[in-house]
């Protein structure tokens, strides 16, 4: 009885749902429309049945689904659209106008029969004016049979498969084919991505990618006469057995003329990125120039995204958006000890998200998908980039949906959890039948409107947010009225066919060439639209995304500029044409003619760095083995490695800087004496017997008012967690020796991050500021940081009239109301910066603006809006970062004893729509709160649950609440002496934290050097590096490191200093856990 | 909703009996109602995943409540109280004149269980369903024994939690920072953490200390050729190269397999993730604990007695080998034959996720033989059917020692251990189970 109410209520349930979405699938205000099959003809749905024979379980990649090409297959002027079925047959439709098609699959004969088809291009090989088509099969895996197809356009709307001729029958494991002439010499060579079948998860050495695997490798194809022949291994292409292809996007990056491949690998092996050498062969350079890529890398696609001339890649990944979804899947937290291992097995470092990689001048790339709020689509396959508003800027669709979620948590521990007395027949049997109960992944197709600066999400507004399984997609320009419309291959659905509706709203104009040779489409031709003051560069090919190819013509959206001032177009062989003032709202064409001038890329000047690179002192910092993570595991950031310490002074009395770096437990600090023309080292016996404290942070001054300096030293975490060695040191100098004091100064035993030396109390000897961040054993709460009085004679006590109870990350004394006595700068987080005004020896809190609690790294001053008086400069934690995911109010984190073990745990919650959710797994919560067991028996009890459900209210109220109300970087500014305002930085400086900021004169200019970036996050964060060192002289004035011949900053920046040398000055780049980089300049 | 409705039929189906009124009988509970319990427990334990240590901890407390709360007035066995490391005092606070005390013993048993594991609502279940048709039967019996169980389940359980477990929840995870090349290294494929490497805090129930049998140090790291450990290392590799060439059906690795006990082996193809769950070292010889009562006819009593003693031995074995583990952190043969023999090899087993040195299966299994060889005699034979519903076929064995001996070099074939983890381990197991045998008197003389 009982199941029958219960169905009775589903039903009811069913119907009235259906009911609602009926009526809200009326509303018709989406930029795109979704055109009825019914209308379009275009019924082509990619149907798999799913059987225990082949399903997801012996084949990886079964849920990856079909491609899509477009092209004017007949040449009457209208794209026909071509759809990839898995294992059915592949259809053909012919475009008869105002989006209707017909279906031609049978009769053209390009249905296929390979057992498993993937990708698709349209391409006219054999450059008789007809296009042909390409599609990629699996072959030789389970019992899949046949190989990848070619389809020669007979020109009657007919194909004959004409591969094995071409010597394109390739049989092995095919996702796509990218047709570009690497080697110039007019005719079409084909690189092949290919991927892994293996499952076996028994990490091998990175290197196993030179070891070529038959099948699985990716294959570059040598056009020669017509004949494709195998060229990979002298073309230096890598082919190994983990080469899990997924994707490729071709383009010119570093704007040499010559075109450069960037493949997508799914799983721990590295995506690809080879640099055309220009003779032939490719340079596989992905470590020199990204930082950060995705873990599994499917789809991508290339484009200049931000009118800069040089092309940008994305990388699609599966990283949830949904609450639920995120807890009830595997995600990055759980891949420390993973990280670790493939680390030192030689791979880079690979996190699970979606990566926007911009493109800096062809030198390097920087990651900035959490800045544009493109990094979480879920399980996405496809990315394109095109102007879908025709507003002058390049779009973003993914497309998105996975058939079942393979990865759900609760399904690996308790659902498909074994073989139980089966045989292994038996066993698969019973897995199959399994897969009915993993979680479906349907989710909507996502789309981002770009404006050259930063993504929107436009998902819901230009779409419907209709969840769905999309695998391949195009755009295409269907109905050819000037925008373009998105085609997906759907898994198990009717394909979708988006009619775009920007219609006439803005002005466009489209491109279509005529090359050369055996390349009449003119594969590779880069043109730059100048018009409303801006340039927009594309580059011709066909096959993007994933699995699909677009045509070749090249779509500009102009805006309302009603006219383009100059076409320029850089044809394959790098001549190029211009054409001004073109007819604009139609498609043009552009005929290639013979003896053009060739086109110079305006790439770097040929003038000389202002720095040069200089070896004059040897350091390398060295962390040592302490992991936070263990000890404290739910942290989301360590607090142990925060040196080296650094004090510049001159000891000696020669007028030249000293340099003395302080080093990580287990290492000594070094003292380098600075002649004028270079440094020696000066041999200091307390430096060695000391080595086992961690140096935070060092100054030099006179302690003891003897006229020589002397030092202090702030200690952090060592290597054994020993209190004792957490103690802060004061040295005196006695003859230019350095003698450890006992007693002269307050025990501190706090993780020290800042000493700070002045004579606030102005009586004639040096008093000094120490900053503490936190107490070693316990991560959440504030610690008290002193002023520590001198008594003249080098014994400090602690001022009691100033108390502080924060967490302190720097701090220094800065004059900032020009009275001509220091006042002090903190720089703290999970609380507001700090402003001291020093004020006869008494500091008195300035008032700053609300809300400024932060996760302050630095603070300095100088003039950011160029107004003539120094601003407050806070280096925060940036806006490219994983908190800023769910960032919809303050970031929370409680400290309380919740379980009542008698330790405290630091826990962070996040706001999603006002409501607070555990920043941490369930398993994660677990290992510190072995309570969590019980409470959530699977992760779909926990999953979803905002905070005050998963822990009791009572213990929440009770704990201590720190906050962070904003994550960018910014300025206090200053008015007239009020630092009422908080500016943000631009964009440039939001890409990973600040965590240094150093003001120099290089051409008479003040400028100032910016540096950052962290490490120091735990998994889940990953790793940010995008921050690579900019020279400002202002907010509007400001660029890369690189262009003043400095290399990027790749690491966790701690500090940068300038040093007078005899003739030239120096400049000290150090940074935690690397070697101290040094740079000459003349000012 | 899907929670909820269980509950509901139990209301009904107690509605259902309280209307019927029948006429009050006298509760018989026979050896087999325990070995249910017992079997109870382990489905529950699979279910919520617990790494060997833990579970046989979650084994032990159960049975000593039951053990006790049948003996406190025994004429055949003694209390552990007194016994057993800081267990003392334990009070009847009933007359236990009108106690069934098997049933006493039972509910005991239930009610520290369900504090051990994760899915609490699944052993109360299984509980009410148990109380329901006992309180049927006989109401007052029932009431009477139940209170008598649970005052000394409560007393067991308050011992139970002053074992420093919830100290060890919270402690540091295994750092896996160093630089040592001995040292231990997670392992494919899930890369798991270092399981409970603060287990030997735990205080033991027998042993005077966690290091009292500390086994002799492993052969001293080294990769020269001719060093004893390298030579055990290539043994690993050779062996299970030879037994993997010999058939897929090698006795080997029938052996290796039989004795896996991985209670959780995880699995990935592609994104496609699952586990293998069976059951853990610990559980298999509470198995054949079962197996050698049910084969002997053993009575409630000694049924009870058997298990408490076999769970006992197996939870110090374990805090004896864990502290040896994270003593010497020794790394695993899977990790350095990859990284300097042979970059594709796999063991015939998964390596668990813990340091290799003693072997934990050895030190079990030698000291669970020795415990039940004092009970049950020498020359016990026994079909091990304990693997069955695991999809493992059924191995006869002649002896218990017999069947430690396989199950401690099985962990060769498997290619998991060296050999001296093994023999060690066997031999930490041995003295672990004499010291058991000779230290506690569980029979009246």
């Amino acid at each position: 009885m009982n199941k029958t109410i219960v169905i009775a209520v589903a039903y009811i349930l069913a119907v009235s749902c259906s009911n609602d979405t009926n009526t809200t699938t009326k509303l018709n205000d989406y930029l795109f429309t979704l055109v009825s099959p019914k209308e379009s003809k275009v019924d082509f749905s990619n149907i798999l049945i799913e059987d225990a024979d082949l399903n997801i379980i012996n084949y990886i990649y079964y849920y990856n689904g079909g491609g899509v090409a477009s092209g004017d297959i007949n040449n009457d002027g209208l794209p026909d659209l071509y759809f990839v079925s898995n294992t059915g047959k592949n259809k053909l439709y012919l475009n008869k106008g105002n989006l209707k098609f017909e279906d031609i699959s049978k009769s053209s004969n390009c249905e296929g029969k390979a057992s498993w088809n993937t990708g698709v291009t349209m391409i006219d090989i054999n450059n008789d004016g007809y296009l042909d088509i390409y599609v990629c099969a699996v072959s030789g895996f389970l019992d899949f049979t046949g190989h990848n197809e070619l389809f020669i356009n007979n020109g009657d709307n007919t194909f004959t498969e004409k591969s094995e001729a071409y010597g394109l029958d390739f049989k092995g494991y095919s996702t796509q084919a990218y047709f570009f002439d690497y080697d110039k010499d007019n005719d079409l060579d084909v690189y092949l991505v290919n991927h892994a079948v293996h499952t076996t998860l028994n990490h091998c050495e990175a290197s196993l990618r030179h070891k070529k695997a038959p099948y699985v490798g990716d294959v570059l194809l040598n056009n020669r006469n017509g004949k494709f022949v195998d060229v990979s291994d002298s073309a230096n292409i890598y082919g190994g057995i983990n080469g899990y292809g997924l994707s490729a996007a071709i383009a010119d990056y570093n704007n040499d003329g010559w075109d450069d491949i960037y493949v997508c690998n799914d799983f721990h092996e590295d995506d690809y990125y080879y640099i055309n050498n220009q003779d032939g062969t490719f340079t596989e350079k992905l470590k020199d120039n990204f930082s950060a890529i995705s873990r599994f890398s499917m789809g991508s696609d290339a484009a200049d995204i931000n009118n800069d001339g040089y092309q940008d890649i994305i990388t699609l990944d599966m990283l949830p958006k949904d609450e639920r979804t995120i807890k009830e899947t595997e995600g990055d937290e759980s891949m420390f000890n993973v990280q670790l291992r493939l680390k030192k097995l030689g791979y880079k470092d690979q996190f699970s998200r979606n990566m926007l990689q911009m493109n800096t001048s062809g030198s390097y790339f920087t990651e900035t998908a959490f800045l544009n709020t493109v990094a979480n689509t879920d399980w996405s396959w496809s990315p394109l980039f095109a102007d879908l508003n025709n507003d002058g800027y390049q779009d973003l669709f993914i497309s998105n949906g996975i058939q079942k979620r393979p990865n759900d948590l609760d399904f690996k521990k308790y659902v498909a959890s074994a073989f139980k007395g089966r045989s292994e027949k038996e066993g698969i049997q019973w897995l199959y039948n399994s897969i009915s109960e993993m979680k479906s992944g349907e989710i909507p197709n996502e789309v981002f409107e770009g404006d050259a600066k930063r993504f929107k999400n436009r998902t819901g507004q230009w779409i419907e947010a209709e969840p769905n399984l999309s695998n391949g997609a195009i755009y295409v320009d269907l109905d050819r009225d000037g925008d373009l419309d998105l085609v997906t291959n759907n898994f198990g659905h009717t394909a979708n066919i988006y009619e775009n509706k920007t219609n006439g709203s803005h002005n466009h104009i489209t491109l279509k060439f005529h090359y050369k040779g055996n390349n009449i489409e003119g594969i590779g031709t880069k043109a730059i639209v100048y018009s409303n003051r801006q340039k927009q560069l594309k580059q011709v090919f066909k096959s993007r995304g994933f699995l699909s190819s677009v045509e070749s013509r090249l779509h500009f959206g102009l805006a309302n500029a009603t006219q383009i001032d100059s076409i320029v177009t850089i044809w394959p062989n790098n001549t190029y044409s211009t054409i001004t003032n073109p007819t604009i709202n139609q498609t043009v064409s552009i005929t290639y003619q013979d003896s053009l001038n060739i086109y110079k890329y305006s790439t770097q000047e040929n003038k000389p760095p202002l720095f040069t690179k200089e070896n004059l002192i040897d350091f390398t910092h060295k962390e040592d083995s302490y992991n936070d993570f263990v000890e404290e595991k739910l942290i989301p950031y360590k607090v142990s490695n925060l040196g080296p310490a650094l004090a510049v002074a001159d000891i000696s009395g020669n007028g030249f800087e000293d340099v003395f770096i302080g080093n990580s437990s287990g290492q000594p600090a070094k003292l380098y004496m600075n002649s004028g023309k270079g440094f020696t080292i000066s041999h200091q016996e307390a430096f060695i017997n000391d080595s086992n404290y961690e140096d935070n942070d060092a100054v030099f001054f006179d302690a003891d008012n003897d006229g020589d300096l002397d030092l202090y030293i702030a200690s952090g975490v060592n290597e054994h967690k020993i209190i004792a060695l957490q103690e802060n040191r004061l040295y005196l100098n006695e003859n230019g020796v350095f003698k450890r004091t006992k007693n002269k100064i307050p025990s501190n035993t706090f993780i020290s991050t800042s000493v700070a030396a002045n004579d606030y109390d102005n009586d004639g000897d040096m008093d000094l500021f120490v900053g503490n961040l936190a107490h070693s054993e316990d991560f959440g709460p504030p610690v008290p940081s002193h002023l520590l009085k001198n008594d003249g004679s080098g014994n400090f006590s602690i001022d009691l009239n100033f108390k502080l109870n924060t967490k302190v990350n720097q701090a220094i004394w800065k004059d900032i109301n020009n009275d001509n006595t220091d006042d002090l700068l903190i720089a703290t987080e999970w609380d507001a910066p700090k402003v001291y005004i020093n004020k006869n020896g008494q500091l008195k809190p300035l008032s700053l603006p609300d809300e400024l609690h932060g996760l302050w790294q630095t603070v300095s001053t100088f003039d950011f809006d160029n107004d003539g008086d120094e601003d407050i400069l806070l280096g925060n934690w940036g806006l490219n970062t994983k908190f800023s995911l769910n960032f919809d109010g303050p970031l929370h984190l409680y400290h309380f004893d919740f379980d009542g073990n008698g330790k405290p745990e630091s826990l962070l919650a996040y706001n999603r729509k006002e409501q607070y959710y555990p920043l941490n797994s369930k398993d994660e919560m677990a290992s510190q709160m072995n309570a969590i067991n019980k409470l959530f028996i699977d992760h779909k009890s926990y999953a979803g649950k905002p905070l005050d459900q998963i822990i009791d209210t009572k213990s929440i109220n009770a704990s201590l609440q720190l906050k962070v109300d904003l994550l960018a970087s910014g300025y206090l500014r200053n008015d007239d002496g009020q630092f009422n305002v908080f500016v943000n930085f631009p964009d440039a400086f939001q890409l990973a934290p600040i965590t240094s900021f150093n003001s120099f004169n290089i051409n008479k200019v003040d400028q100032l050097l910016v540096g950052g970036n962290s490490f120091r996050v735990n998994t889940y964060h990953g790793a940010y590096s995008a921050f690579k060192g900019l020279i400002a002289s202002g907010e509007t004035n400001f660029n890369s490191v690189i262009n003043y011949g400095i290399a990027p900053f790749n690491e966790q920046i701690k500090q940068t200093q300038c040093i007078k040398m005899k003739d030239k000055n120096l400049l000290l780049i150090l940074s935690n856990n690397d070697t101290l980089q040094t740079y000459s300049y003349q000012n | 909703m899907n929670f909820k409705f269980p509950h509901y039929l139990f209301l009904l189906t107690i509605l259902i009996f309280i209307s019927c009124e029948q006429p009050q009988q006298p509760i018989e509970i026979k050896s087999s109602d325990f070995h249910n319990a017992v079997d109870q427990l382990t489905k529950i334990m699979i279910r919520d995943i617990f790494s060997p240590p833990v579970a046989s901890r979650i084994y032990v407390y159960p049975n000593i409540a039951a053990y006790e709360t049948l003996n406190q007035d025994s004429k055949a066995y003694n209390s552990l109280s007194n016994q057993l490391n800081e267990l003392k005092g334990l009070k009847s606070t009933t007359d236990l004149t009108n106690v069934n005390l098997n049933l006493a013993s039972l509910i005991a048993y239930i009610d520290v269980a369900k504090e051990l594991v994760f899915s609490k609502d699944l052993m109360l279940l299984y509980r009410d369903s148990l109380y329901t048709l006992y309180e049927n039967k006989n109401r007052k019996e029932f009431i009477t024994s139940k209170n008598y169980g649970i005052g000394i389940s409560n007393q067991i359980l308050k011992w139970m939690h002053s074992d420093h477990y919830n100290e060890t929840r919270v402690m540091s995870n295994y750092n896996i920072y160093s630089q040592d090349s001995s040292r231990w290294e997670p392992t494919p494929p899930a890369y798991t953490n270092g399981i409970e490497p603060h287990w030997s805090k735990i205080r033991p129930f027998i042993l005077d200390s966690a290091s009292q049998f500390q086994p002799k140090p492993h052969p001293k790291f080294s990769l020269e050729a001719n060093s004893i450990f390298h030579s055990e290392l290539m043994e690993v590799y050779n062996t299970t190269n030879a037994i993997r060439n010999s058939s897929d059906t090698s006795p080997e690795v029938e052996i290796a397999q039989f004795w896996d006990c991985n209670p959780f082996v995880s699995i990935n193809k592609g994104h496609y993730m699952f586990a293998a769950k069976k059951i853990t070292p610990g559980a298999h010889w509470i198995g054949i604990c079962k197996i050698a009562c049910k084969t002997s006819n053993a009575d409630f009593s000694k049924t009870v007695f058997a298990y408490t003693k076999t769970s006992l031995t197996i939870a110090d074995s374990f805090i004896s080998c864990w502290d040896e583990k994270y003593r010497s952190n020794l790394i695993r043969p899977e990790t350095l034959i990859n990284r300097y023999i042979d970059t594709e090899w796999a063991p015939i087993l998964q390596t668990p996720p813990f340091p290799e040195y003693t072997s934990g299966h050895s030190v079990v299994s030698g000291a669970a033989s020795e415990v039940l060889t004092e009970i049950f005699g020498n020359n016990f034979h026994f079909e091990d059917t304990t693997e069955i519903p695991y999809g493992l076929p059924q191995r006869n064995f002649t002896s218990f020692q017999a069947a430690a001996q396989e199950a401690a070099i099985s962990r060769l074939y498997g290619g998991i251990h060296y050999r001296s983890a093994i023999e060690a381990g066997l031999n930490q197991g041995h003295k672990i189970g004499h010291f058991t045998n000779s230290k506690i008197s569980f029979i009246k003389h």
